[in-house]
């Protein structure tokens, strides 16, 4: 089935994708982000993220700062770039984390079956059961709060998902006749697990990654809220965002730029998500 | 029009009117327990000292003020405490009050099974005497004059004789003498008081109290807005100074006793050197923290922030920012080339601890020394703080009416929270004694300015300053006066007149 | 069927005692303990016979694994344990904050199928119109936006421009006033069913385009039925099968309880019950709360599923399978 799609001389995926208007605007969102974040990592920014201007504090938005500063007469701006750069940070490696943990649980499970697919679908059934907020909170209570542990206790949460969606097709798939040929002949498993189920799996795989890095933006929201996000003076949108809250009616610029920023980067890893949808399901190609 | 109407609609949906004669009360933190003796967490005091009352309470300006006892007095040299009680006061369930409930109650405090933290404080009495219904004589080891502002605490409230001997479990009965008697607690939502008809005091003037459980103090302030509460008590000056200039809401405001500081662990290499301590007192403007944190509601204090007590701040050590005095006591410490530190800070405990942590690190960093901030679950910051597991600590520590009592736990050799201060020195030990026993008011004075210069200069821990204790009415409540304690002991004078 | 039914029921059994053993280490590995939650700073002035006196008082005087099969013993009994500051049975306090939880937890559904359910539809039938672009994008906006951000605007929009705020901390359960319990419960659950009405319209959308595209649907527009009776008849069903299963996944979630939500409008459920618990070092709460939140969650995931299976005819769980 890969091989007779691939004679049309379809065009690539990923200029698939870019043709699709959600994946478009997905891409370029996400792009943006990305360029504001690697700028902040190399140090690029109007100001030091952290260097305070008590005399200019909690000013609106002016040419000197240009999203206006917050209690400490930081600028906003600057923090902002800085916090895309830590959100980017826990969203992009708690889901590789959480992919990477699930996929390859999902695929052990899925190809070994037997006592090691119920032992590992046991022990997933178990996290899933678990209300991510409070898994996530009892993560970090026990280990700290800081980026590294922000990183690890989202990643944990999602890892059973990832789990599940690799399991299923590796089901399917390992009972098609390339991979039983494959096993008759002494293949070995890794390899073939490598080789031809996980390309067959790869479509699933990307949009529920996508989906992921979306809901870790939010999560990461979510654990600011309780206090259990990055460590002062390093920022994230989700912990400006909600250190917001009580500030936001005297500098309204507070909440509305690190709500706009976590908006549109939920909004950008979703439309990213529908466009891979789009592009990759074979069912939905030609729509 | 129509759209008018139906707007008009929605706002009459969801809005409702309050019960008549109720104060309802909003808070964030909510009663840990009911036990007053056991009691620590001020949530829990909030409630209890509307239903259980001292011998002692402080009034409005911090002065000792009669509560149970009508009178006392000490005899010449402050070992011997006598009380004439009140008469014809009677607990909620109609039993006397009488000299054997203060007998029993002092001695459940002081028994260890009971678990009372504030046993601490009465260590002093020896025995306690009744020669009848009405007098109580406490006989005590040593001179110790702060004992009687000791006993103006909730935690040294009288219970029934009778309970204690009955073995009534005080965690879930509230049977005090108080203006107001329990009806219901229902932890996190909701504690509904009623009036105490037979109170000897008067009033009270409102039918009962319903005190409610807000969680989000922005949501509190929301309430208030909405008119859909009386009275509520803000911890967060953010959010309870949003208030100032709104008309339709009074906010309360008192200086507070308690005070933020920056603990340092004398204990620990670098801050075991005197040089080091007093570069970080002289490297940080207090005043900027205070505007930062706090946006400026509040006053830059030295150790003491007893009105009576206190020190101008420009006698006190290093009380204005001196980059360059800071940056000579380093290198005379060794540490020219700046150092690194650690600061424990509890995520929200209080709500300005994180903003004061990141003002004092930007400004440590002027003259090299690089703190890092590890906010902590407050449970884990508590656990770490009472092990001394800190290089230093932002904290909110309580105050207490009488010098005394606020710092003997810390800064004397046999404080039971030397462990955590983990500095003290023989002038300060001697200082305190000295004030314990003094009774006259100008030589206590003068004892406790000496006793907070040598500790600014000795910069165990850098104070920074006080804010105030908020709460906030509606301007139909009248009769309320804040307390520095931040008591609501005199909700007993409320009244809601012209309350709709 | 009935063997599938016993074989799902008798799989939640190492599913819960994982989530109990889970949590049970996780809690005390916290550090800190229900005497310091109590007491805060003023525990370090005890004595030592003062703390063994609290120790025995909290039940920490045991070694934990030995805490651990008491519990577990005790558990299995139907006793949840005690809580202290409560002064309740842990049991008694979960199932009075469960009404609300879920009486939350469906009005927030019925909020994201109203809203979400009609825009997918639409968004489908009229594929690429403005209708499609605006509507998705509405939805998208509820999903983008962190709970506790549109909680804070909307009680700061009510109390500061109306002057009203139906949640000030007196929660009123839907027997002693219907009219009031929905007041209440309104804002909240929109902020939650906000959220979920992206889900549930894009799953919506997507399964309708689908289903759509299937040949029986193109068949029978071709022999020139009505639009509108293809998709009453045959559409519609078939395409809100996967909706069900989302509504599923969510419901079990929100069954555990909206921290969060629940925080900002003052209610007190499940989610406020768990998370004070956790601070206040209550272990046997907990361990007990979650327990039935876990338990929760796989009774709604076998109840999707056999929802799912009585309305997709494709899929069976005879015993033979």
């Amino acid at each position: 089935m890969t091989t007779a799609t691939n004679v049309r001389k379809k065009p690539a995926a990923w200029q698939r994708l870019l043709r699709n208007p959600s994946g478009f605007i997905g891409l370029i969102i996400i792009a943006v982000f990305v360029v504001v974040a690697l700028l902040a990592a190399f140090g690029i920014s109007p100001y030091p993220p952290a260097e305070q201007h008590v005399r200019d504090r909690l000013t609106g938005p002016s040419s000197s700062y240009l999203l206006g500063t917050d209690l400490f007469g930081r600028d906003l701006a600057s923090r902002l770039m800085e916090g895309a750069r830590n959100s980017l940070y826990v969203a992009l490696l708690s889901v590789l984390l959480a992919s990477v943990l699930g996929i390859s649980l999902g695929l052990v499970a899925g190809y070994l079956g037997h006592w090691a697919d119920n032992l590992i679908m046991r022990i997933m059934d178990v996290f899933f059961a678990f209300p991510a907020l409070l898994l996530a909170l009892l993560v970090i209570t026990v280990l700290g709060a800081g980026l590294n542990n922000t990183v690890l206790a989202i990643g944990i949460v999602y890892t059973p998902i990832f789990a599940r969606v690799a399991r299923g097709p590796v089901l399917a798939v390992k009972e098609m006749e390339f991979v039983q040929a494959g096993r008759s002949l002494g293949a070995n498993p890794l390899r073939l697990i490598l080789k031809h189920i996980l390309p067959n799996i790869l479509a699933p795989l990307l949009v529920q990654i996508s989906l992921a890095l979306s809901w870790s933006l939010l999560t990461e929201a979510g654990l600011s809220f309780l206090g259990l996000g990055v460590q002062p003076p390093a920022a994230s949108w989700g912990v400006m965002l909600s250190e917001s809250r009580g500030i936001a009616e005297r500098a309204p610029w507070l909440m509305f730029f690190p709500g706009a920023a976590i908006a549109l980067g939920v909004l950008g890893f979703n439309l990213l998500g529908d466009g891979l949808r789009d592009v990759l399901d074979p069912k939905a190609r030609g729509r | 029009m129509k759209r008018f109407i139906a707007l008009l609609g929605l706002i009459l949906f969801f809005s409702s009117s309050l019960a008549q004669g109720t104060l309802v009360l909003a808070r964030a933190a909510d009663t840990t327990g009911l036990d007053p003796h056991t009691q620590t967490a001020f949530a829990s005091f909030r409630l209890l000292e509307l239903i259980y009352e001292p011998l002692v309470t402080l009034d409005g300006d911090l002065n000792i003020v009669p509560a149970l006892a009508e009178s006392w007095s000490f005899n010449d040299d402050s070992t011997v405490l006598t009380m004439n009680l009140r008469q014809g006061v009677t607990f909620h369930d109609g039993s006397p009050f009488t000299s054997a409930d203060v007998k029993a109650s002092f001695e459940r405090i002081l028994n260890e099974e009971t678990g009372a933290a504030s046993r601490a404080n009465f260590t002093s009495i020896e025995s306690i005497d009744t020669p009848d219904d009405y007098t109580a004589v406490f006989n005590l080891n040593t001179p110790d004059v702060p004992l009687l502002a000791a006993m103006a605490s909730v935690g040294a409230a009288i219970v029934s004789d009778e309970f204690i001997a009955g073995g009534e479990d005080f965690a879930a009965k509230a049977i005090g003498t108080g203006p107001f008697i329990l009806d219901q607690w229902t932890p996190e939502e909701v504690t509904t008081l009623r009036a105490n008809t037979d109170w000897w005091g008067e009033g009270p003037y409102v039918d009962g109290i319903e005190m409610r459980v807000i969680p989000d103090e922005t949501s509190i302030v929301a309430a208030l807005r909405a008119g859909q509460i009386d009275f509520a008590l803000l911890n967060d000056p953010i959010a309870a100074t949003l208030l100032i200039g709104d008309s339709s809401v009074q906010l309360n405001q008192v200086p507070a006793l308690a005070y933020h500081v920056l603990q340092l662990n004398a204990s620990r290499e670098p801050m075991d050197k005197l040089e080091v301590r007093q570069a970080i007192s002289c490297a940080i403007d207090r005043q900027e923290v205070l505007d930062t944190a706090s946006l400026g509601y509040g006053e830059v204090t030295g150790p003491l922030t007893i009105p009576a007590f206190k020190v101008p701040n420009d006698e006190l050590f290093c009380y204005s920012k001196d980059v360059d005095k800071a940056k000579e006591l380093l290198a005379q410490a060794g540490y020219a080339d700046g150092l690194s530190l650690k600061a424990i800070v509890a995520s929200a405990e209080p709500p300005t601890a994180l903003s004061e942590a990141q003002s004092i690190q930007a400004q440590l960093a002027e003259v090299g020394i690089d703190l890092e901030i590890e906010s902590l679950e407050l449970s884990v910051y508590i656990d770490r703080w009472l092990a001394a597991d800190f290089d230093t600590a932002v904290a909110l520590n309580g105050g207490r009416p009488d010098p005394y009592t606020m710092y003997v736990r810390y800064f004397t050799k046999d404080g039971n929270l030397l462990k955590v201060s983990n500095y003290v020195d023989d002038t300060l030990d001697s200082l305190m004694a000295e004030g314990r026993a003094e009774s006259d008011p100008a030589q206590r004075l003068e004892i406790f300015t000496q006793f907070q210069k040598h500790l600014t200069e000795m910069s165990p821990w850098v104070w920074l300053y006080h804010d105030f204790e908020y709460t906030a009415q509606q301007p139909y409540v009248s009769g309320f006066v804040p307390n520095p304690t931040d008591s609501l002991y005199s909700l007993s004078q409320v009244k809601l007149e012209g309350k709709e | 069927m009935f063997a599938y039914l016993v074989r799902r029921i008798l799989s939640f059994i190492p599913t819960l005692l994982g989530v109990s053993l889970l949590v049970f280490v996780a809690i005390r590995l916290v550090p800190g303990d229900a005497i310091t939650a109590t007491l805060g700073t003023e525990a370090g002035m005890l004595t030592d016979v003062q703390r063994q006196a609290l120790e025995r008082y909290y039940g920490l005087d045991k070694p934990g694994w030995q805490q651990y099969f008491v519990w577990l013993g005790e558990a299995l009994k139907g006793n949840l344990g005690f809580s202290i500051r409560h002064g309740k049975a842990v049991i008694s306090l979960i199932l009075e904050r469960f009404p609300l939880t879920l009486e939350l937890a469906l009005f927030a559904m019925v909020i994201a199928l109203v809203i979400g359910i009609p825009i997918g539809l639409l968004s489908a039938i009229k594929q690429n119109s403005i209708f499609d672009i605006l509507g998705r994008f509405i939805a998208l906006a509820g999903l983008a936006m962190p709970n506790f951000l549109v909680g804070t605007l909307i009680i700061f929009a009510l109390s500061v421009y109306f002057r009203i705020l139906p949640n000030a901390g007196d929660y009123t359960d839907f027997a002693t006033n219907p009219l009031k319990n929905l007041q209440q419960l309104f804002f909240p659950a929109f902020t939650l069913g906000f959220a979920f009405s992206a889900s549930v319209m894009r799953m919506t959308r997507s399964s309708m385009l689908e289903v759509l595209n299937e040949d029986y649907v193109r068949t029978a527009r071709s022999k020139g039925l009505a639009n509108r009776r293809i998709i009453n008849k045959h559409a519609l069903r078939n395409a809100l099968i996967p909706v069900i299963t989302l509504i599923g996944v969510e419901m079990g979630y929100l069954l555990g309880g909206a921290f969060i939500v629940e925080q900002i409008f003052a209610l007190p459920g499940l989610g406020r019950l768990t998370i004070n618990a956790v601070s206040q070092r209550e272990y046997a709460l907990v361990q007990g709360a979650s327990l039935f939140i876990a338990l929760n969650i796989v009774v709604v995931n076998l109840l999707v599923d056999l929802l799912y299976a009585t309305l997709d005819p494709r899929i069976s769980y005879d015993d033979s399978n």
